[in-house]
């Protein structure tokens, strides 16, 4: 996430002020994209270590606002190495065919309780409909964006057939996402300038 | 009931030597991770029975050994030292490679155990190294004493071996 990401958008949007949904670029060492299960009984947790995310979020401009994530299977870390293993294999992720996992917001609500969005999450070439409660907070230098949405691993077809009995991997994954966000960048004067007639 | 014990746990220990080397080899499957639980469910079975066998072995009053000589007592001594030191850290290394894998460790289905330590690549590897030494170690124990049980009864014709048996008549 760079400068160099941001200048198209600038120059679609009219110039002079900020976008009502500015990019907001991830700082990618403070972020953090975990995942929860239980094995056995016992909690394990997994950090998906490597993702690429591409926040653009603007209350005033729900519709131009979008989150879009790509992340890459093979970052599982689970401190578990026989446990990363197994994950990897088709019986689970099959990160062979299905590298990546994406989420992509379709749209953005505002309930009693906050914004929330509807998201595709699509898991193993399976994609589900699901709804993302997200907290996003701005500072001084930026936002974070923390969000925690529970799933069911078999509607994505983890672990199905031997591994679905649940007494030894629970069915209910807790995904926890935290974003660290750099302010958006300031707006740049336009290469050409804006046509008078635009409106 | 000592006796019990006695019998009981070398029939654990043989099926525990039999799983634990079978097991290893398995493909990765549901299979493969419930040998593992019963495995590791009965290691924990075990290690709460040497605890009792030892408290035991402090609380009551053992009967005399057959009369023998120095050197066979000596020898019976540092058996009896090895193969309790073995009953301990057969379960004890396997817990310890068990943590260190990041594991989880639930007693047949009902109660989860706390791990030894947190999940390290360094301690794995040694306490693999010991829970696979320790085996063979404890599997030629296990015979040693095996083989002086039987040196008493066909070569020195004592009672050691009958005492150890169940029938109360050979007690006599």
């Amino acid at each position: 996430m760079n400068r160099w990401l941001t200048v198209p958008v600038l120059l679609v949007v009219s110039a002079g002020a900020l976008p009502a949904a500015p990019v907001y670029p991830v700082r990618a060492a403070a972020s953090t994209v975990v995942f929860e299960g239980r094995q056995q009984g016992e909690r394990f947790t997994a950090n998906l270590r490597s993702f690429d995310a591409k926040i653009r979020y603007g209350e005033d401009d729900l519709q131009g606002s979008s989150f879009d994530v790509t992340l890459q299977l093979r970052s599982i870390d689970s401190r578990n190495a026989e446990r990363d293993q197994a994950m990897a294999t088709p019986d689970w992720f099959d990160v062979a065919r299905y590298p990546v996992a994406t989420f992509r917001t379709v749209a953005f609500r505002a309930t009693p309780s906050g914004v929330v969005a509807d998201a595709d999450l699509t898991i193993r070439g399976r994609t589900k409909r699901i709804v993302f409660p997200f907290s996003f907070v701005r500072s001084a230098n930026g936002a974070t964006l923390d969000a925690r949405v529970a799933l069911d691993r078999l509607d994505f077809g983890l672990g199905a057939g031997e591994w679905s009995e649940e007494s030894m991997v629970a069915h209910r994954v807790d995904v926890t996402v935290h974003l660290a966000l750099d302010a958006p960048a300031a707006p740049v004067a336009p290469i050409t300038p804006p046509k008078k007639n635009k409106k | 009931m000592v006796r019990s014990l006695h019998w009981g746990m070398l029939v654990m220990y043989a099926g525990m030597a039999g799983a634990g080397y079978w097991m290893t080899g398995l493909p990765l499957g549901m299979t493969k991770l419930k040998v593992y639980a019963l495995h590791k469910s009965f290691g924990i079975l075990l290690l709460t029975l040497a605890l009792l066998r030892l408290l035991w072995r402090w609380a009551d009053r053992r009967p005399m050994a057959e009369p023998s000589s120095r050197l066979t007592v000596l020898l019976a001594a540092g058996m009896v030292v090895a193969l309790y030191a073995l009953m301990f850290l057969m379960p004890l290394s396997g817990w310890l490679f068990n943590s260190a894998s990041g594991f989880p460790l639930r007693w047949f289905s009902l109660v989860n155990l706390p791990a030894l330590v947190a999940p390290d690549p360094g301690i794995k590897v040694f306490a693999r190294t010991v829970h696979a030494s320790l085996a063979i170690v404890l599997i030629t124990a296990v015979l040693g004493h095996a083989l002086a049980a039987f040196w008493h009864h066909c070569v020195r014709r004592d009672a050691t071996l009958r005492r150890m048996w169940f029938s109360r008549r050979t007690l006599s």
